[in-house]
C-alpha cells in the first residue's frame, strides 16, 4: 500500500544501504475505526445512528520516526490515538506493535504494551494528579512495572528531571507550583520513565504561550535524537506539525485525506481540503500576507453523525464532481496517496 | 482621534498580592484604524480593553490612574448610566469563546434585536427586519428561519458570526476583538477575518484586535503594539515590526515561531525562561531577566517606550537589530 511507504533516508535516523529491505514498522494501524453509536429524542420517537469518529485509518510508524496528524477539531485524529491505546475500543481494524496485534487485548494482557507505547496530553493541568508530588508522579509508572528499587527510582527521577529540563531540587513541589511550559515537561518525564519506543503526543503545545511552545518543541525534537523515540504527534496547527514530523497525514472527517513526507505535503499538496488547510494558515509575515491569494471554505465541518457514500469533503469541496458523491475516493497516487478522484485523474487539469 | 488611552494602570487585590495586571499604557486610534495588541497570556491585553469599557469588578480590581478619552468624553470616569450609552451602542466587543457569550436560553432573534431596540428605541418589528438583515450580511443561510434557532443550534463559527453581527448593530465606531478567532479551527478562521476586514471597510468601523498569534496580526492590522508583563514594549508598523523588530521580546517572539514560508526542521530560537510573577515584577526593565541582550542598566531603570529611530516607539536601551547583526556576523 502506498500509505505504507518508509520515510526517506535523509528524514530516517538509520542510514539505509540502497537494496536494503525497508525496516519493520514499529506501529501499524490498519484500517482502525472508531464508531459510537448514540441515540436521541424522545423514547416514541428515538433518532439512532453513528458517529464515525475514525473511520478506516491506516498508516504505519518506523522507529525514530515522527509521524504528525493534522486536522480541524473533530476529525477524529485524538480518538485514533487513544484506540491504538485501547482507551476506546476500536469498532474495527488492527493495530500492530512490533508485529504483534495489540487490538482488543484486555487491559491485563495490554500492560505489557503500554511500557512501549506512552502518551502526552494536551492540558498540563487537567492530565497531573493535583495531590501527588513531582516525584511521585514521575516515578509512578516505574512502579507499576515494578521496575528498580525505591532508591532507583529516586535516582532515575532525578535524572528525568534533569532531561526535560526541570530543577530536580523541585522534586517534592506540587503541580500547581509549575507554570504550563513546566507541568508539560513534568508529563513528558513521566511518559519517559518507563523508556517507552513510541509517545502518541497529542496536542502537547496547544495550551502553551508561543515562547513556551518553542521551548517544548525543541525539548521534543532533542529527546528523540537522543533516545531514539517516535512520535504520533498530533495537533491542529500546521506549522508546528511541519516543524517536528518527518511525515504528515491530514485527517478529514475521521479518515486520511492525504499521507506524505512533511517536506512534500507543504510544497506540493494534492488534496483540496490540504490545499485550502495550508492557505488558511496565516503567514507571521505581513509583506507575504498581502501577496497570498487565500482559499476561503465555504461551509463548517459536517457533522460525523452522517453517513457519506462519497468524499465526505465533496460539498465544501471547490473541485466536486458528480462522481464524488457516489463512492468513497481511496487513498492513493503519486507522488504521494491522496483521497481525492480528481487529484488522481491524469485527465482532470487540476493534477498536479 | 477616536480613542485617546494614556497611562492606565489596572491593579488586582489578591491572596498572593498586589498584581499589576496594567502598568502605564497609552495609546491611541484613529477612525477607521486597525490596531493589534499582541501578547502572550496575562500581558495584560485583555484587562486593557475591560477596562475601557468599565468591566473591570472593582473590587478586586482597582483603575489606578489613567484616561481613556473616547469622542470627548473620559470612560474611565464615566457614569455608569452614560456609560451604557456607550457599550454596544458606539463600542462594541466580540469574545473569544461565542459559546459562552451569547446566552442559551435565548433565540437569536430576541439577543439580537435587544441591542437595537435599547439603543435605537426601534418597535420590535423593525429591529427583527435589521437583525435578519445583519445574519445575512455576516453570511449566515436562511437568515430569516434561522434567527428563531437558540445559540446550541449553531456551529462555533457560525456563533461568532452571530456575535459579530450583534457587535456590528448600531453600525459602532469601535469595534473591540479580544481573540475572535482562538477557539475557532483555520479555516472557520481565515472566514472571520475575512468577514471583520470586509465590514470594516464598508462601515469604517475602527478595531482594536487582541491576539496571541502573530499570523493573524499580520494577517488583518495596520499598527501594532506588543505588550508583555502589564507594559507596551513596542509599537510599530506592521512592517517595520515584522521585517526589523526592535524590542528583543519581539524578535523573541517571531523567532520562537514554527513557520510554513521557512526550512522545515530547523532548531527554534525560544525566549529563555517564564514570563515573570504579576505581584513581584523584576526593577527595571521588566524582560531583562530573560533578556538575551541585557546591559549592566537594564536591572535598574526602567526603559521609557519613546520614539528611538524611523518613528516607532520600542522600550529598549540596545540596538537589537545591531547587536543581532553582530552576533551573526561572530557566528557565520
Amino acid at each position: 500500500m502506498n500509505a505504507a511507504s518508509p520515510p526517506s533516508a535523509e528524514v530516517s535516523h538509520r542510514p539505509q544501504a540502497a537494496g536494503e529491505r525497508p525496516p519493520q514498522p514499529l506501529l501499524k494501524v490498519e484500517n482502525l475505526k472508531v464508531h459510537f453509536p448514540f441515540a436521541r429524542g424522545p423514547i416514541w420517537n428515538r433518532h439512532r445512528g453513528v458517529v464515525r469518529a475514525v473511520d478506516g485509518v491506516s498508516f504505519e510508524v518506523f522507529p525514530g520516526e515522527t509521524l504528525g496528524l493534522v486536522g480541524e477539531s473533530g476529525c477524529g485524529k485524538s480518538t485514533t490515538a487513544r484506540a491504538i491505546l485501547n482507551l476506546v475500543h476500536p469498532t474495527a481494524g488492527h493495530v500492530y506493535l512490533n508485529g504483534q496485534r495489540i487490538d482488543g487485548l484486555n487491559d491485563q494482557a495490554m500492560l505489557p504494551y503500554r511500557r512501549q507505547i506512552q502518551m502526552i496530553f494536551q492540558d498540563p493541568f487537567a492530565s497531573l494528579n493535583p495531590r501527588m508530588t513531582v516525584g511521585a508522579i514521575i516515578s509512578e509508572p516505574m512502579k507499576i512495572f515494578n521496575l528498580g528499587t525505591e532508591h532507583d527510582r529516586r535516582l532515575e527521577v532525578l535524572r528525568l528531571m534533569e532531561l526535560v529540563g526541570l530543577n530536580p531540587r523541585f522534586l517534592n513541589r506540587y503541580p500547581h507550583e509549575f507554570s504550563g511550559g513546566q507541568r508539560q515537561r513534568i508529563g513528558i518525564a513521566r511518559a519517559l520513565a518507563v523508556q517507552p519506543k513510541l509517545i502518541l503526543c497529542d496536542e502537547p503545545v496547544s495550551a502553551l504561550d508561543v515562547s513556551i511552545q518553542a521551548q517544548v518543541i525543541n525539548l521534543l525534537m532533542e529527546l528523540q535524537q537522543r533516545l531514539g523515540l517516535a512520535y504520533v504527534f498530533i495537533a491542529h496547527d500546521l506549522s508546528v506539525v511541519r516543524h517536528i514530523s518527518h511525515r504528515v497525514g491530514v485527517m478529514y472527517l475521521g479518515r486520511i485525506v492525504e499521507l506524505a513526507t512533511a517536506d512534500e505535503l507543504y510544497a506540493r499538496p494534492r488534496h483540496p481540503y490540504t490545499q485550502a488547510l495550508l492557505s488558511a494558515v496565516p503567514i507571521p509575515d505581513p509583506a507575504k500576507e498581502r501577496k497570498r491569494q487565500r482559499q476561503v471554505l465555504r461551509g463548517d465541518v459536517p457533522s460525523p453523525d452522517r453517513e457519506y457514500p462519497g468524499c465526505s469533503f465533496a460539498d465544501r469541496c471547490p473541485w466536486a464532481e458528480p462522481r464524488c458523491t457516489q463512492s468513497p475516493p481511496p487513498l492513493e497516487g503519486q507522488p504521494h496517496p491522496a483521497a481525492c478522484f480528481v487529484a488522481n485523474d491524469p485527465r482532470s487539469p487540476r493534477r498536479q | 482621534m477616536l480613542l485617546e488611552v494614556e497611562d492606565l494602570r489596572v491593579s488586582f487585590q489578591t491572596d498572593h498580592g498586589l498584581v499589576r495586571a496594567v502598568d502605564g499604557i497609552s495609546f491611541s486610534l484613529d477612525r477607521g484604524e486597525t490596531l493589534g495588541i499582541v501578547g502572550e497570556s496575562g500581558s495584560g491585553k485583555s484587562v486593557t480593553n475591560l477596562a475601557i469599557l468599565g468591566l473591570i469588578p472593582q473590587p478586586p480590581g482597582r483603575i489606578e490612574s489613567g484616561r481613556a478619552n473616547f469622542r470627548g468624553q473620559n470612560l474611565l470616569t464615566l457614569p455608569r448610566r452614560e456609560l451604557q450609552k456607550i457599550r454596544g451602542n458606539r463600542i462594541a466587543m466580540i469574545f473569544q469563546d461565542p459559546m459562552t457569550s451569547l446566552n442559551p436560553f435565548l433565540t437569536i432573534a430576541q439577543q439580537l434585536t435587544e441591542v437595537t431596540m435599547l439603543h435605537r428605541g426601534w418597535k420590535y418589528k423593525q429591529a427583527l427586519d435589521h437583525a435578519v438583515e445583519m445574519l445575512e450580511r455576516v453570511g449566515i443561510p436562511a437568515a430569516s428561519r434561522r434567527v428563531n434557532d437558540y445559540p446550541y443550534q449553531f456551529s462555533g463559527g457560525m456563533r461568532q458570526r452571530v456575535m459579530i453581527a450583534m457587535a456590528l448593530s448600531c453600525q459602532p465606531d469601535l469595534l473591540i476583538a479580544d481573540e475572535p478567532t482562538t477557539a475557532l479551527d483555520v479555516t472557520i478562521q481565515a472566514q472571520i477575518l475575512e468577514l471583520i476586514q470586509q465590514l470594516q471597510k464598508e462601515e469604517g468601523t475602527a478595531v482594536i484586535l487582541i491576539t496571541h498569534d502573530l499570523g493573524v496580526v499580520a494577517n488583518v492590522c495596520r499598527r501594532v503594539n506588543v505588550m508583555y508583563a502589564g507594559r507596551f514594549v513596542e509599537e510599530a508598523d506592521v512592517d517595520a515590526l515584522f521585517a526589523q523588530p526592535r524590542h528583543p521580546y519581539t524578535l523573541g517572539l517571531l523567532n520562537s515561531l514554527p513557520r510554513l514560508d521557512e526550512q522545515r526542521g530547523a532548531r527554534l530560537d525560544p525566549i529563555a525562561g517564564q514570563p515573570p510573577d504579576l505581584t513581584n515584577i523584576p526593577p527595571g526593565c521588566v524582560f531583562h531577566p530573560r533578556c538575551p541582550f541585557r546591559i549592566d542598566r537594564c536591572p535598574q531603570e526602567v526603559p521609557a517606550l519613546t520614539e528611538r529611530i524611523d518613528h516607532r516607539r520600542y522600550a529598549c536601551f540596545v540596538d537589537v537589530q545591531h547587536q543581532a547583526r553582530v552576533a551573526v556576523k561572530e557566528n557565520g
